[in-house]
């Protein structure tokens, strides 16, 4: 983390100014803005808003509505070929709102459309020929959360690795900076 | 004025025949069917139903309580996930049973993860009884 901040301070220095780096969350939100969701080109925006708040309703009662950007089209497809043993539990939805959400999740994929930074990494990381149904399983995301310790994911606060928000505070809103990062009995994280 | 008034009147009887009444009629009909010796809910049997352990889809022992707990007027947590549920009875939480479409689709997913199993018309409406008097 030191390295990083020196670095950065320099090359801030450099261009001469600190307003791109402390702004980073700033440009997180941006960039997550809603209006940047796709489902389909040229499709007007009370629609849209539909079916994200149908995705968020339907795919955010068990856990967070995780964003569609972190896996490939591929995953998503599988995934919703099989909501019956969605791991081990019964997801299934009714026939249209199936449809919408496969839509939805299809068209705001990461290999679908331009995204920028983590959400890209993720999905890229996946090889081409693999489809996995975890996020917490693509390779960038393992090498991501490779050194926090077993302890702090097994705890009761935050039970599985798969519960984002429970250390990345502001997950809902598609927002994973290093510095909303939270894990509860430890606190920030530094590297 | 009048047309007023008969907005209102309107609004009021259909909010007195609630949607989840039809619902339980058509579970009525259906235990009947089966059975033609049904003679009604019993919200005992469906609070049994409720907090008897069964080993359900995931293999493990597993209540409906396991998730919305045994105060039905408290917040619960999903087993599987950690994450906060709302209260399940209608008296502490307003949109409970309000809407049918989400009621039968969380009985079928719920039922298959305890029971391993959807449940039965007699069942749904038994526990669906049980819930509402709480
Ligand atoms: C009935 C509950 C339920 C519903 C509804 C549900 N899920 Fe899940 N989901 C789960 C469980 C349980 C897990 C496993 C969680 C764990 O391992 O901690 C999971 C895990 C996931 C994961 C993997 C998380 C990771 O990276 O490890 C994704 C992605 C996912 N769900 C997407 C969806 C989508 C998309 C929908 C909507 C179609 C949906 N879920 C609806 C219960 C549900
Ligand atoms: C136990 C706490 C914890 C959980 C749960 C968790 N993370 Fe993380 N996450 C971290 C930590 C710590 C880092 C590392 C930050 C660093 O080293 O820069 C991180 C890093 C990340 C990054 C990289 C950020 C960047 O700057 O590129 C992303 C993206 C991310 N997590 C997404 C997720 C998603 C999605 C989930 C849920 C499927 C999740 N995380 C679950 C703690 C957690
Ligand atoms: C694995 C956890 C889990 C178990 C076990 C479980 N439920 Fe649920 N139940 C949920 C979740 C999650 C929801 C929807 C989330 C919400 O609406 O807050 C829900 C919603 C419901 C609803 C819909 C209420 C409404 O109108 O919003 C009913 C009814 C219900 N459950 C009954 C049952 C019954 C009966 C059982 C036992 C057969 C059961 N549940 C077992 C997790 C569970």
């Amino acid at each position: 983390m030191k390295k990083y901040l020196i670095m950065a301070v320099s090359a801030a220095t450099l261009i001469g100014g600190v307003a791109l780096f402390a702004d980073d969350e700033r440009y997180e939100r941006k960039v997550y803005a809603k209006s940047e969701k796709a489902v389909q080109p040229d499709m007007p925006k009370k629609k849209l808003n539909e079916f994200e708040t149908l995705y968020q309703k339907e795919c955010g009662s068990c856990h967070m509505a995780y964003q569609p950007e972190f896996l490939p089209k591929r995953s998503w497809s599988k995934m919703m070929d099989t909501l019956d043993n969605h791991f081990e539990t019964d997801a299934t939805l009714d026939v249209n709102d199936h449809k919408t959400i496969l839509t939805y999740l299809t068209s705001n994929a990461g290999d679908s459309k331009y995204t920028t930074k983590h959400f890209s990494k993720m999905s890229n990381s996946v090889p081409r020929d693999e489809a996995p149904l975890r996020i917490s399983q693509t390779p960038y995301f393992m090498k991501e959360h490779r050194g926090i310790p077993k302890r702090l994911i097994e705890q009761k606060e935050v039970k599985s690795i798969a519960n984002c928000a429970a250390c990345h505070t502001t997950a809902n809103q598609g927002i994973y900076s290093e510095r909303a990062i939270n894990i509860p009995n430890y606190g920030r994280w530094d590297d | 004025m009048k047309k007023v008034l008969t907005v209102l009147w309107l609004s009021a009887t259909l909010g007195l025949a609630a949607p989840i009444e039809g619902y339980m009629q058509t579970l009525a009909d259906e235990a009947k069917k089966t059975d033609a010796s049904f003679s009604g809910f019993d919200a005992k049997r469906g609070e049994k139903l409720f907090f008897s352990e069964h080993v359900g889809k995931k293999g493990k022992k597993i209540s409906c309580a396991s998730c919305h707990t045994n105060d039905l007027n408290k917040a619960g947590e999903n087993v599987f996930t950690a994450k906060v549920i709302d209260p399940l009875s209608p008296k502490a939480n307003k949109e409970r049973l309000s809407d049918v479409k989400n009621v039968k689709k969380w009985l079928r997913r719920n039922f298959n993860d305890v029971y391993n199993r959807e449940g039965t018309a007699l069942e749904k409406g038994d526990v669906l009884t049980f819930i509402r008097n709480y």
